[in-house]
């Protein structure tokens, strides 16, 4: 390939990497911890006081929670599992009317229990959001609600990182061969982060390709939707898909206790599909004419189209198998492909040897950006001279990409950590929970950005990995202590999902610890004509000459 | 020597003309209508599929043709050419369209 052609490209990919590698960071390291979504609710939900309706006595609760409110009838869920997360039989919820679509910040959730006179009673339930927020995170790249213009740049970073990706394969194609297996480790630091970042590039380039063009997809899906209709279906995407209206009061209202039971319909999703494990039971419109209730599973073995699973959809009260469209193992094959799509961005297929493989890549992928970064800081540094033992100044720009480098990415690590320790330390704390988590972040998020910004990339980076260590630390030490100490309120559930939580908190958190040191080593004992050396005394980043001066000749 | 420079400098090809902002302005544009106009023909072909299945399909085949012509555009000698080359490849693509619907 013509080196003009490598050039253009290396200048695409370093453009793009720099305008998304940060935003890219967080989401991918985000995306990493929403990959155990569940098990992070699990560990941050406290135990129910009241016991759960066992599932025998579910269709008893529902039809007295109907006869109660019958607006409920609208759309509520079973759940059929008894895990941490499930703090009542039937839930339901109540969306903000003005949020958008993907917003579930406005969101109020409900729930029926019995009481000790077998007498329903609903009750507002205030469900953890510690995973939801940082699944948010995830979704706009650090921004705090999942609204549509959030979504919208979102959709830009997707479409910056995939130019990324395309240009840096360009980049990489001629030298490919002879480059590819050679990881120099060695005294040239640059070749080596240089070789590292090109070979965890090219070995999850499918994975990036991936998570890249189905981002951009989760962002601007409605409005390709919009140009489609307009100019293809002429109108017809509409009509397509029939909104549940509120019936007509013409029309009788269906009795629900001709349902069938939970546990019919459990049997009947079993003998749709062998290998579906049913979780939840979701009703709509109960006593309208279009009645349909999905039954929502896993089946590890076949692909999912969404991360919590897949459904059969039934007529609650004949058991007609209405649809198969989303049921993993009986789609046909459009549905298929279209399910597989999101399958391969949620890790929705293959059980929990897939679901560590994309926890992995997830954090390989936040180290690829946070490299580049460090690459594009190398090719700026200034060198010393041979003989001249003064330090040159760094470049202005390598020391504000090194400071928001820092600053950004373990400002990200600091704050989720710190905001799901506190998922267990704010329990039962005034206030909405939510605003309490993202108070916790953003101001975490922030203050390592400042502090980064103040002291140096070199120093700041040593201070903020021992940070992020520490917070990370204190998740299973919160744990551990909720388990010595319960009187103070916290909790240690003990299931292995949970206690999964605890123990990846722990060697993330050594991982932490190692890399500070490793840092602090090459602070002190690196090369010194760099943004990284720690020679030089904190300077302020007005560049001007004089303070240049000053501080190389102390 | 020098004879030989003198040639091997006449065989070069032109120097590729950077011109970004017109060549990301053709791959985001006339990217996106290009990436419309496959989803278009697919119905066409595939009118007995139900729509809410086409109709997803039609919308996840945009995003890689549209980013695929993006990611390419780098490639063309100016962005006078990428304007033209992309420019001519809407009007067969819609060509086609037009052709079929017309037909049918």
């Amino acid at each position: 390939m013509r080196a003009d052609f490598v050039r253009i490209y290396k200048s695409v990919h370093t453009w793009t990497g720099i305008l998304s590698g940060m935003a890219l960071f967080i989401a991918f390291y985000t995306g990493a911890l929403t990959v155990f979504k569940e098990p992070i609710t699990r560990w941050a939900t406290a135990p129910v006081q009241a016991r759960l309706v066992p599932l025998e006595a579910a269709q008893p609760l529902i039809l007295k929670a109907l006869a109660a409110d019958p607006q409920v009838a609208r759309g509520f869920a079973v759940h059929l599992e008894d895990a941490e997360h499930v703090i009542a039989r039937m839930e339901w919820e109540v969306r903000d009317p003005q949020a958008d679509d993907h917003d579930e910040t406005g969101t109020r959730h409900y729930g029926a229990v019995l009481d000790a006179k077998g007498e329903v009673r609903v009750q507002e339930l205030q469900p953890s959001p510690l995973a939801g927020f940082i699944d948010v995170l995830h979704r706009v790249v650090g921004l705090p609600a999942d609204s549509d213009p959030n979504r919208w740049f979102m959709g830009v970073v997707a479409a910056l990182y995939t130019l990324a990706l395309v240009s840096g394969v360009v980049v990489l194609l001629p030298s490919l061969v002879k480059d590819f297996f050679a990881l120099r480790v060695g005294k040239n630091l640059k070749r080596m982060w240089l070789d590292a970042h090109n070979v965890v590039g090219i070995l999850s380039l499918p994975f990036h390709l991936v998570m890249a063009l189905t981002a951009v997809v989760f962002a601007y899906h409605d409005q390709i939707y919009d140009l489609q209709d307009r100019f293809l279906h002429r109108g017809g995407w509409g009509q397509a898909f029939p909104r549940p209206q509120g019936e007509p009061a013409s029309v009788p209202a269906r009795d629900p206790s001709a349902m069938l039971t939970p546990a019919q319909l459990v049997q009947a999703a079993r003998a749709a599909a062998p290998g579906f494990e049913p979780t939840l039971l979701q009703y709509q419109q109960v006593t309208g004419p279009r009645a349909v209730v999905r039954v929502w599973g896993k089946d590890a073995a076949a692909v999912s189209p969404r991360a919590m699973g897949g459904f059969a959809a039934f007529d609650p009260y004949s058991g007609k198998l209405l649809s198969t469209d989303y049921l993993p193992g009986r789609q046909d094959t459009p549905n298929l492909f279209i399910s597989s799509f999101f399958a391969l961005h949620m890790a929705s297929f293959g059980g929990a040897e897939v679901l560590w493989m994309y926890f992995l890549l997830g954090m390989a992928g936040a180290w690829l950006f946070y490299s580049g970064n460090l690459l594009w800081i190398e090719t700026r540094r200034r060198r010393a001279a041979r003989k001249d033992p003064a330090l040159p100044p760094q470049r202005l720009d390598a020391r504000l990409m090194g400071a928001a480098t820092v600053g950004v990415c373990l400002g990200c690590v600091c704050g989720t950590s710190l905001t799901i320790a506190g998922g267990k330390w704010l329990h039962g704390a005034p206030g909405d929970m939510l605003a309490w988590h993202q108070a916790l972040y953003y101001a975490m998020f922030f203050g390592c950005i400042a502090w980064a910004f103040w002291r140096g990339a070199a120093q700041a980076a040593v201070h903020l990995l021992w940070a992020a260590s520490l917070l990370t630390l204190a998740i299973p030490l919160t744990t551990l202590l909720a388990w010595l100490a319960p009187g103070t309120g916290m909790w240690a559930h003990a299931s292995p999902g949970t206690l999964g939580v605890d123990a990846v908190a722990l060697a993330g958190a050594l991982c932490f610890a190692w890399m500070a040191r490793a840092t602090a080593r090459r602070m002190a004992s690196g090369p010194q004509d760099s943004v990284w050396s720690g020679r030089r005394a904190p300077e302020r980043l007005s560049g001007s000459v004089s303070l240049a001066q000053r501080s190389e000749s102390r | 020597m020098r004879a030989a420079t003198a040639e091997a400098s006449r065989r070069k090809p032109p120097a590729v003309r950077r011109d970004w902002v017109s060549k990301t302005l053709a791959g985001t544009l006339l990217g996106l209508s290009l990436a419309l106009a496959p989803s278009g023909l697919y119905s066409e072909f595939n009118a007995a599929m139900p729509l809410p299945v086409r109709g997803q399909l039609m919308m996840w085949m945009v995003p890689p043709i549209w980013l695929g012509t993006l990611s390419g555009v780098y490639f063309f000698g100016s962005g006078l050419r990428a304007w033209l080359w992309l420019g001519g490849a809407n009007a067969v693509a819609y060509g086609a369209l037009l052709a079929l619907r017309l037909s049918a």
